[in-house]
């Protein structure tokens, strides 16, 4: 048979956590209904751990979450964007033969060819009169010309093309984000509840600051009544006084 | 259906990142509990919760099943604990206002209760969370597991590598500290011949 004994305390704590085995905790029973100290202990811890349930931690939000690298958002904020980095680059290409168009034309720049061949003059100077020579044939020039604005024509398009396929991916990709507009709007109702409890706990601040405050009015009015009376019997007896003295015959 | 932790931790093993996100989620709120009652510092117990998931990421391939899952975090959340108190050399603090901010409480106010109740609630859990302090970490660590976790005394005699018979020890002790805490403050229903 098991038995039980006052500084048996393991078998007093498996029993008071429920973890015993029949036969002890029948041998624990038999104790207890004859031991006041042992019974009162197992009430007092009891009522320990009854306490115990009150210690909860703060309310946090926690959100943990594991995320891969690759998963992660590239900053767009951490470094500020150059200006021309903005500008599609059929845009740069056309404003640099713009830019050189310009210049050329600014210098004044004349191109003669002659029995010595090519020859080039630049500035605003009077041309010296041409000599007489067999015509020059541009034929083959234009031709370059032509195939070179060709080919910087196609160079422009397909540059716009990936410009707008890459602008239609990135608001596709915007608007496929719908658990983040949830998130934000949750974060919101949260934010709004939390003002409405603040708000609430406010105005019960508020009202028990006025019932004090007209706590101590009254009595800051009932201790005025007690000075008033106060003053009221000193004068009562001041009076009496007079009246007495003056009663009093002269001696 | 819920999927159950191993098939999770299955899921995870075979590179499914969500799956693992599951877990976290199921586990996060128990595993912040247990560092803050264990360390008593709020900012410091997210730390400790945030790593010992990290390092459960990381260490899953070789997360055998020879334990609970659960287990398996709870070792790894107390290892950290205790080398949070070992760095710091210092005892868990609990981190408790002077003042009791009505603002902060009503938040937490329940529906059929009034800031008196609130603030007397307040007041009892502030002295139990200094009593907690009082004890030495194996204790409070037993205590812990056993009252906010519901652990046998043999998983607790696991986690803490010592005898079942240990765990019963520290229990008993622990308890007895906090009684007369309690006791001190005034609360002496818990006195063996107090009523």
């Amino acid at each position: 048979m098991t038995k039980f004994t006052c500084d048996d305390k393991a078998n007093l704590v498996a029993y008071l956590y429920g973890e015993v085995d029949p036969a002890t905790r029948q041998a624990v029973d038999d104790h207890l209904a004859q031991c006041v100290a042992c019974a009162a202990e197992v009430t007092a811890l009891g009522g320990v751990r009854s306490e115990l349930g009150l210690w909860a931690p703060p309310d946090v939000e926690l959100d943990f979450q594991i995320v891969r690298k690759t998963e992660l958002p590239r900053p767009s904020v951490l470094r500020p964007a150059r200006w021309w980095s903005t500008v599609p680059g059929w845009a740069q290409a056309a404003a640099a033969i713009l830019v050189v168009a310009a210049g050329l034309s600014i210098a004044n720049i004349q191109v003669s060819s002659g029995p010595e061949g090519f020859s080039m003059r630049t500035g605003w100077m009077a041309a010296p009169a041409p000599a007489a020579s067999a015509p020059f044939d541009g034929t083959a020039v234009e031709q370059q010309v032509e195939q070179a604005l060709a080919s910087l024509e196609q160079q422009l398009r397909a540059e716009i093309r990936s410009a707008r396929e890459e602008q239609a991916s990135a608001v596709s990709a915007t608007a496929a984000d719908p658990a983040l507009l949830r998130r934000v709007q949750q974060l919101i109702g949260e934010a709004e509840q939390r003002h409405e409890r603040a708000l609430a706990a406010r105005f019960v601040e508020f009202t028990r600051d006025m019932n004090v405050q007209r706590r101590a009015d009254l009595m800051r009015i009932g201790q005025g009544f007690v000075n008033y009376d106060d003053q009221l019997m000193r004068q009562r007896q001041m009076l009496n006084n007079v009246i007495r003295i003056s009663a009093t015959p002269q001696q | 259906m819920v999927a159950t932790d191993e098939e999770l931790v299955a899921r995870s093993v075979a590179g499914d990142v969500e799956g693992f996100n599951q877990l976290v989620l199921r586990w996060e709120r128990p595993i912040y509990a247990l560092a803050y009652r264990v360390i008593g510092r709020d900012e410091d117990a997210r730390d400790v919760a945030q790593e010992t998931f990290l390092r459960a990421f990381r260490a899953l391939p070789g997360f055998k099943g020879q334990a609970k899952f659960s287990s398996w975090l709870y070792r790894i959340a107390l290892n950290l604990c205790r080398d949070w108190i070992r760095r710091k050399k210092r005892t868990p603090l609990v981190e408790m206002p002077e003042g009791v901010d009505v603002v902060e409480l009503a938040s937490e106010q329940g529906p059929a209760e009034s800031i008196e109740d609130l603030v007397a609630r307040h007041e009892m859990s502030r002295i139990v969370a200094e009593g907690m302090k009082l004890l030495p970490e194996e204790q409070r660590t037993a205590i812990v597991l056993k009252e906010y976790h519901g652990l046998t005394f043999q998983e607790i005699a696991d986690l803490q590598n010592c005898p079942l018979s240990t765990v019963k020890t520290r229990l008993y002790q622990g308890l007895s500290v906090l009684r007369r805490h309690l006791e001190s403050q005034g609360m002496t229903r818990y006195s063996s011949g107090g009523d």
